[in-house]
C-alpha cells in the first residue's frame, strides 16, 4: 500500500497579513528541500487563485474552509470557535499593530489533511534545509517541538519552559508531524474538544491569559493524553527548532541563507545582525517575512 | 513480626495525618500494615487504621514542635524487622512492594533525591543550606528504611547520642546555618557522616523511592509563595486519583501542609479502605 505524505498549512489571512503568500513561498520550499506536496486550508481561496494564478500547481491540494450557517446547527468545532482575539503583532520593536490572529483550525488537521503522513507546519516557517523530512522516517507516530532557540539568544527560558507558572509542558505546535492512527484521531478529538471548552482548560490549567494559542491547547492534549504525568505520546521532532520573534526583522532571504536583524533585549530599536546558512528558521515577523518573499 | 510502616506523631494534627497516611498505605494494597507510635490518645475511630498503637518508649513530655527528640526510639518501639518509617504528613498512593524488594540490599536507606509535584528533580537548597554548607549528605527523614542489624543499632545509637546532645554535635558538624532547633534530618545525616556510611545508606543516583515534597518553594516556580496550596489545585477522585496541578501523583507524597488534610480527603479514603 502506498502511504501519502505531505505538507498541510493553513493560511487565514487578516486585514494586513497575507498568510496565502507565505504557505505559497513554503509550498514551493518543501517540494524543494523536503521532496513532498503541500495543501493548503484556507478561508481565501478567491483570493489565493485570483493572487497566484499557478496556486493549483503550486499546492497538491487546496482546501477551503468557510463558516457557513449550517455549521452552527451542526455544532461544528469551526462555529464554536469562530471567535478571532485581536493580537499585537510587531514588525521589529518600534511598530506595532492590533490585527485579528485567525487560529483556531489546526486542531481541524487530522480530518482535513489529505494525506496518511501529514507534517503541519506555520506558514513563517522558513524551509532551508532537508531535516524536516526524516518526520517520514520516524517511528513514532506524533513528533513535535518541545524546546526551541532563539537565534537573538535572549532569556525566555520561563516563556516557553512550562504554558505557567505552576502549568504543564509547553510545546510548540508550529511543526507537528502525525500519522492518521486511532490514537492520533483521539489526540486530535480531544484537542477540539479543549478548543472548545477553551475558558474552562484555561482556567484550570491556569494559564491566566484570554487568547486561546494553539501551543498551549496542544500542550494540555499532549499532557492529558500521557495520564496527566509526562510520558511518551509525543516526541521530539529531528533536529532542532530556531526562532525569531517578531520583534527581530527578517531582512534578506534567498534559497539557504538569511540576514536577520536580531532585537537586542533593552536596548528598543537596535540590532544585532546575523546570517544563517541552511537552518530552518521560525521567522515570526510575518510583515518582514512577507516583505523578503517580495524580493 | 516481618514487615511494617511505622509513623511517629505526637499531638491531635499529626494522629490525624498518621490516620490518613495508614489510610492510604491500605487503599493502594500494600501488602503490610502500619502502626504508629505516639504517647498520645488516639481517637477510637482511627484505631481501626493501624496494626498497633505503640507508646513512646522512656517518655517525657517536652514542649518541642517536631518532638524530635523521640525520633530515634523508632527502632526500639517497632515491632517489625524491617521498617519504612514515614512521617505523619506523607500519602502512599502505590503498591511500594517493590520498594521492599529494593530495600533487601540495605539494612538503612535513606532517600536523598526528592522530586516536585511535576516530577522534576528538586535542586533548590532553599531548605537545605545547611547540608550544602557542611558537606553533610542530604538524606530525607520523611521516608527511611531499616532493618534490625548490628549496623542500624549502632547508627541509632548514634542519632541518640546526637539528638541528646545536638548543640554540641552540631557545633562540631553544622556550623554553618545552625538552625535554632534539631531537625531529625540533620540529626542522621551527622550520625552518617561520623560513621562514614553515607555511601552504604543512600544511593545518590537512585529515585527510587519516588518522594514528591511539597514545600513550596522548591517546586521551581518563578512566583514566591509561601504555601504550595495557594498556587495549585487538588483534585481527589473517589477512586483515589490524587492530581496536583493536573500532575497525576502516584508515589509517595509528602504534602508537609496540614491545610490538604481535609474531612472530605478522609472521608473518601475511609470509603475506599471499608469497600476493599
Amino acid at each position: 500500500m502506498v502511504t501519502s505524505k505531505g505538507v498541510l498549512v493553513f493560511a487565514r489571512n487578516n486585514a494586513q497579513i497575507d498568510y496565502c503568500k507565505q504557505a505559497y513561498a513554503l509550498a514551493k520550499r518543501a517540494r524543494k528541500f523536503l521532496d513532498v506536496p503541500t495543501s493548503i486550508v484556507t478561508d481565501s481561496t478567491e483570493f489565493l487563485l485570483n493572487e497566484y494564478p499557478d496556486a493549483e500547481q503550486v499546492f497538491d491540494k487546496i482546501i477551503s474552509i468557510v463558516w457557513k450557517e449550517e455549521d452552527l446547527a451542526e455544532n461544528t468545532t469551526l462555529s464554536k470557535t469562530e471567535n478571532h482575539a485581536l493580537r499585537t503583532f510587531y514588525d521589529g520593536t518600534l511598530i506595532e499593530k492590533k490585527l485579528h490572529f485567525k487560529n483556531e483550525t489546526r486542531t481541524l488537521a487530522y480530518e482535513l489533511s489529505p494525506y496518511d503522513e501529514t507534517l503541519v507546519l506555520d506558514t513563517d516557517v522558513v524551509i532551508c534545509n532537508s531535516t524536516l523530512k526524516k518526520c517520514f522516517d520516524r517511528t513514532h507516530d506524533f513528533l513535535i517541538y518541545r524546546t526551541s532557540y532563539d537565534l537573538a539568544n535572549n532569556d525566555r527560558s520561563t516563556d516557553f519552559e512550562r504554558i505557567s507558572d505552576t502549568s504543564v509542558d509547553f510545546y510548540w505546535a508550529t511543526c507537528v508531524f502525525f500519522r492518521k492512527t486511532p490514537t492520533n484521531k483521539l489526540f486530535f478529538d480531544l484537542l477540539q474538544h479543549i478548543q472548545e471548552n477553551w475558558p474552562h482548560y484555561n482556567n484550570i490549567f491556569q494559564i491566566n491569559t484570554p487568547y486561546y494559542r494553539n501551543d498551549y491547547s496542544f500542550a494540555i492534549a499532549i499532557h492529558i493524553m500521557n495520564g496527566y504525568q509526562r510520558g511518551d505520546f509525543a516526541k521530539d521532532m529531528p533536529g532542532v527548532l530556531y526562532y525569531t520573534t517578531d520583534k527581530s526583522i527578517l531582512w534578506e532571504l534567498n534559497d539557504t541563507d538569511m540576514l536577520l536583524l536580531l532585537d537586542k533585549q533593552g536596548y528598543s530599536g537596535e540590532y544585532t545582525p546575523i546570517r544563517t546558512k541552511g537552518a530552518t528558521v521560525h521567522v515570526m515577523n510575518k510583515f518582514s517575512l512577507n516583505r523578503c518573499i517580495d524580493g | 513480626m516481618d514487615k511494617g510502616f511505622l509513623i511517629f506523631a505526637q499531638g491531635e494534627e499529626y494522629i490525624k495525618q498518621a490516620y490518613l497516611a495508614a489510610l492510604s498505605i491500605t487503599a493502594t494494597k500494600n501488602s503490610y500494615r502500619t502502626s504508629i507510635v505516639t504517647s498520645d490518645v488516639v481517637p477510637n475511630e482511627y484505631k481501626w487504621a493501624f496494626d498497633k498503637i505503640i507508646p513512646i518508649p522512656w517518655y517525657e513530655e517536652t514542649d518541642s514542635r517536631f518532638q524530635t527528640e523521640h525520633r530515634w526510639k523508632l527502632y526500639h518501639a517497632t515491632p517489625y524487622n524491617e521498617t519504612i518509617v514515614l512521617d505523619a504528613d506523607v500519602l502512599v498512593l502505590q503498591d511500594l512492594d517493590y520498594i521492599w524488594k529494593f530495600f533487601e540490599n540495605y539494612d538503612l536507606y535513606f532517600p536523598t533525591r526528592v522530586f516536585t509535584y511535576r516530577k522534576d528533580l528538586v535542586t533548590s537548597d532553599f531548605y537545605r543550606k545547611a547540608f550544602t554548607a557542611n558537606n553533610l549528605p542530604n538524606v530525607y527523614n520523611a521516608l527511611h528504611f531499616f532493618k534490625k542489624s548490628e549496623k542500624s543499632k549502632e547508627f541509632y545509637t548514634w542519632v541518640e547520642l546526637i539528638t541528646n546532645n545536638w548543640e554540641l554535635f552540631y557545633g562540631k558538624f553544622c556550623k554553618e546555618f545552625f538552625p535554632k532547633q534539631p531537625s531529625m534530618d540533620i540529626t542522621c545525616a551527622i550520625a552518617a557522616k561520623i560513621m562514614d556510611i553515607d555511601a552504604d545508606i543512600t544511593n545518590v543516583k537512585q529515585d527510587m523511592p519516588m518522594l514528591v515534597h511539597m514545600k513550596p518553594k522548591i517546586q521551581n516556580w518563578v512566583q514566591d509563595t509561601e504555601t504550595w496550596g495557594n498556587r495549585v489545585g487538588i483534585y481527589l477522585t473517589d477512586e483515589l486519583k490524587l492530581k496536583v496541578g493536573n500532575h497525576l501523583q502516584d508515589t509517595v507524597f509528602h504534602y508537609v501542609d496540614n491545610d490538604f488534610v481535609t474531612d472530605k480527603i478522609i472521608g473518601k479514603y475511609e470509603n475506599a479502605v471499608r469497600n476493599i
